[in-house]
């Protein structure tokens, strides 16, 4: 008899999980590919001298055949930290919170082999998207997101060859493997007590293989006199992706109440769930100089966001769930600027510096992912062999501090600031 | 000397700073009816006067001394509280003794008018006396606990308090009688339009002319948009039997016709079901006895009751000058779902218990409703204005909880949506107005007086 509306009100409370987490370059996405072109801010598209060119210009292999057969594998340390203070109406003036601090390591592994003097073949396998968010308990914005992990692998074989002495291109095809794991609360107002509570957990995982697959090509130019110009595109892809999705309950001590959710929400079991999320394109330009002791790299990119739009997320056997988030993201640029000086045989330093514009509209912030523009400094250095190489860079990202104006559509409002070490480590080995 | 300085260079200061637009809240006066005294789940109480949404304004405004005739627990009438869920929900008036007045000897007029039962009318002309109450009468109780004095009505004592800031929000109760008796009469459970608009012209140009005070009106939300009309379908779905729509008096009911929270107790005791006795559709004439469904024609009489008020209330504030906040389109959006308050991820809406904006009474707001509404009120004055009323505090709301964790054992008596003794207690607290005429004052002995109050003046008759 009661209720008319029970089912919609429950449903736009219950409304669904959302988009993926705090990366460390701008939107999600990530960087961290080598030791060495982390300490000088990524600047390798024209430059191209390590095996991390597969990831910033795959051309830059085709003059590493001389080198051998050679291997660059590490991982880069990210502490990041973020806190939310929030503003009227919700979660309050007054309110401030942190994420939990967590520690990531995405891994980086690429393999180069040469076929003759002008081709090599290489393998990759690192993370160009990922990364998450966790929020201390009781926090407020529970009902956005409580802690979200997402990872995209790649998975890319590329050639690159030597048309001529001073001219490479290379070419790749990536495919693009995502795991996805977003918890957050639901929470109602409970008719005995008149109190925002929370009802349930709920969790959306990947399940099975969601993949992609992406190409990527590039060009590098040896001009003369020491310069090098370079140019790379990486294609968009879109994962789509399937799942399942659990609620758990909460026991709000209240049996009839309980009881009335039980009828609403699939306690017993997981639910199917479909999910679409798009990923940017990437291009780079870069002008570099260099002579026996010194590189001077610039570089400027575009990563195309636009293409996240929304994220639907969709409940094919619970339609009341199904949800779509706006997003609205612009593409993004990026100003990269490093310098590396070769000191003595076998000891290298390098710096750089970097200037990363968010994609997210400031309204799009919330606990689930609060974008920026970035700023960041690093700086690192290498000891080498012949067969043998470490790089090691030290890199401080300074996230912009950003209110979300009143605007958030989660009405979760605030001023979000953050900051990330990051201790980027990689070993190369040449055979 | 340095005093007489001092206050020339502060009216210097002031002068010098016009471009500040600020509102002046620091006597802040609220006239009005229940919505106003912070009324809910059929009841004044302390902690919920404490939540009323002219108490949430002053607070927001830095006012610390915004003073309102608090009621003790469990409230007057005692307060409803929901005693179980499922399968049917049941609320119950918390006991039968009522609260007490607690601030009665303040001595000077509350900054709170706000009468529960209050009309348009009663603002203007009805008094109360506090001596009448203490004598056991109950009466006119919400009067004698607002006015005391037996002397000056509610528009009267606000000029008095020759406030720098007011709300005026009034006129629900005349139509509120024809909800809850689910019968629309013209003079009889609702105000005439012509009576009104002339009413309300004649107060606020009372105020317009007697006081210096920047004031908000706020129009009358439609009965339409509260759960206890929308809550209970006019159908029931009968296992072997299908969709069963309501047998009222007066016929089956479509799906247009809605049916009262008051018609729950009767629906369960088999009334409009298949071989029981129909749902009364109207008020009897002659027992008084309510009627529990409003038809669709009916319910379009009273919102165009409900126009014809805001038509006036319109009229009225582009006279002198005064905003309009706009409670109806607010309430309107909120039933209709175009305006969905969103706070962290969770919602509210007008669905009556599990909404988190209306009271048990499914009338009245709660606590959480009252602050969103003063949310939206503070943004208002805030943009017409241009102060900067810091907004609500929403989170301190929604995770505070109500007056009590519920005590009260599920008895599963009757089950029912609202018990009868409930909605008893509802309906006779707004009954029909079979005549207009106002109500006797008291004797004038042992009445509290004022104390440099000039509450003599009275309200100028045109606008």
């Amino acid at each position: 008899m009661i209720a008319k509306n029970r089912g919609r009100a429950l449903l736009v409370a219950a409304m669904v999980l959302v988009a993926p987490a705090l990366g460390w370059g701008s939107g999600f996405a990530l960087f961290e590919v080598g030791g060495r072109q982390a300490g000088m801010a990524g600047t390798m598209v024209a430059v191209g001298d390590d095996l991390s060119t597969l990831f910033w210009n795959p051309a830059g292999a085709a003059f590493q055949t001389d080198e051998g057969f050679q291997v660059l594998f590490g991982a880069t340390l990210l502490w990041p930290e973020q806190s939310i203070y929030g503003s009227s109406p919700y979660p309050g003036e007054v309110y401030q919170a942190d994420q939990v601090k967590q520690t990531f390591f995405p891994p980086h592994i690429f393999v180069g082999i040469p076929v003759n003097d002008r081709l090599e073949v290489s393998f990759a396998f690192y993370a160009p998207f990922g990364l998450g968010t966790e929020w201390e308990d009781d926090f407020f914005g529970n009902y956005v997101s409580k802690k979200s992990d997402l990872m995209v692998f790649d998975l890319g074989v590329s050639m690159a060859y030597q048309l001529s002495e001073n001219f490479a291109f290379g070419i790749g095809v990536d495919y693009m493997v995502a795991t996805i794991e977003l918890t957050k609360n639901i929470g109602l107002i409970n008719p005995y007590d008149q109190r925002l509570t929370d009802v349930a957990e709920a969790t959306l995982k990947g399940e099975g293989i969601n993949s992609d697959w992406a190409w990527n090509a590039g060009i590098l130019w040896k001009m003369g006199g020491g310069f090098s110009f370079g140019a790379s595109y990486r294609s968009e892809f879109t994962i789509n992706g399937s799942g399942k999705a659990s609620f758990t309950q909460i026991p709000t001590g209240y049996a009839d109440f309980d009881g009335l959710l039980g009828t609403f929400f699939p306690f017993d079991g997981k639910v199917p769930i479909e999910a679409t999320i798009a990923f940017p394109d990437f291009w780079n330009v870069g002008l570099s100089w260099q002579n026996e002791k010194w590189t001077v790299s610039g570089q400027y990119g575009v990563m195309g966001w636009s293409v996240y739009e929304s994220l639907p997320i969709i409940f094919p056997e619970n339609p009341e769930f199904s949800s779509v988030r706006v997003e609205n993201w612009e593409d993004a640029p990026q100003y990269r600027v490093g310098v590396e000086f070769r000191a003595t045989q076998h000891w290298d330093l390098r710096i750089g510096y970097l200037v990363d514009e968010t994609p997210q509209p400031a309204w799009g912030m919330s606990p689930l992912l609060a974008d920026g523009d970035r700023e960041a400094y690093m700086g690192g250095l290498s000891y080498h062999t012949d067969r043998f190489r470490f790089d090691i860079a030290y890199e401080h990202v300074d996230l912009e501090t950003r209110s979300t104006e009143g605007q958030s559509p989660d009405g979760f409002d605030g001023t979000y600031e953050g900051q990330s070490p990051l201790l980027h480590m990689s070993i190369t080995l040449k055979f | 000397m340095k005093k007489t300085i001092f206050a020339i260079s502060l009216v210097a200061l002031l002068a010098a700073a016009p471009t500040m637009a600020q509102v002046d809240l620091s006597n802040y006066v609220a006239l009005g009816d229940n919505m106003t005294a912070g009324f809910a789940s059929a009841s004044m109480m302390d902690w919920y006067q404490d939540r009323s949404y002219p108490a949430v304004l002053a607070r927001q405004a830095g006012v610390d001394d915004f003073e309102q005739p608090y009621i003790s627990e469990p409230g007057i009438g005692p307060i409803f509280e929901l005693v179980s869920l499922a399968p049917v929900p049941v609320i119950q008036p918390v006991g039968l003794l009522p609260g007490l007045p607690t601030n009665a000897e303040y001595p000077d007029i509350y900054n709170n008018l706000g009468i529960p039962t209050a009309t348009l009318y009663d603002m203007i002309f009805q008094t109360g006396d506090i001596t009448n109450l203490l004598q056991g009468n109950f009466d006119t109780v919400f009067f004698d606990i607002v006015l005391r004095n037996g002397i000056n009505t509610a528009l009267e004592q606000a000029i008095g308090m020759q406030p720098s800031f007011m709300t005026v929000w009034i006129g629900s109760n005349d139509v509120l009688p024809a909800v809850l008796a689910g019968t629309p009469i013209d003079g009889v459970t609702m105000t005439p339009v012509e009576f009104f608009g002339g009413l309300y012209g004649n107060a606020v140009g009372a105020l317009a002319t007697n006081t210096t005070a920047d004031i908000v009106l706020i129009n009358v939300p439609y009965v339409t948009d509260v759960p206890f009309v929308t809550s209970v379908d006019p159908f029931v779905d009968i296992p072997g039997l299908g969709r069963w729509y309501l047998m009222a008096d007066t016929g089956p009911l479509t799906d247009d016709d809605f049916v009262t929270l008051g018609g729950g107790a009767l629906i369960a005791l088999g009334y409009g079901l298949p071989g029981g006795p129909p749902l009364p559709d109207n008020m009897n004439l002659f027992t008084g006895d309510p009627g529990v469904v409003l038809r669709a024609a009916e319910v379009d009489l009273i919102n165009v009751q409900v126009d014809g008020y805001n038509a006036a209330i319109d009229q009225t504030a582009s006279a002198f000058g005064y905003p309009v906040f706009d409670v109806n389109a607010l309430f309107a959006d909120l039933a209709s779902g175009a305006y969905v308050p969103m706070y962290g991820g969770t919602t509210l809406s007008t669905q009556f218990l599990l909404g988190g904006i209306f009271s048990y009474d499914g009338i009245h707001p709660q606590h959480i409703g009252y602050a969103l509404m003063a949310d939206e009120l503070i943004q208002f004055i805030n943009a017409e204005y241009g102060s900067e009323i810091p907004r609500v505090d929403m989170a301190e709301v929604l995770f505070e909880g109500d007056w009590q964790s519920p005590v009260v054992s599920p008895a599963k008596a009757k089950e029912t949506i609202m018990s009868a003794e409930a909605f008893q207690q509802l309906y006779e607290l707004f009954p029909p107005k079979l005549d207009q005429a106002p109500r006797i004052r008291r004797p004038s002995a042992d009445r509290p007086e004022f104390s440099g109050r000039d509450l003599r003046r009275k309200p100028e008759s045109q606008p």
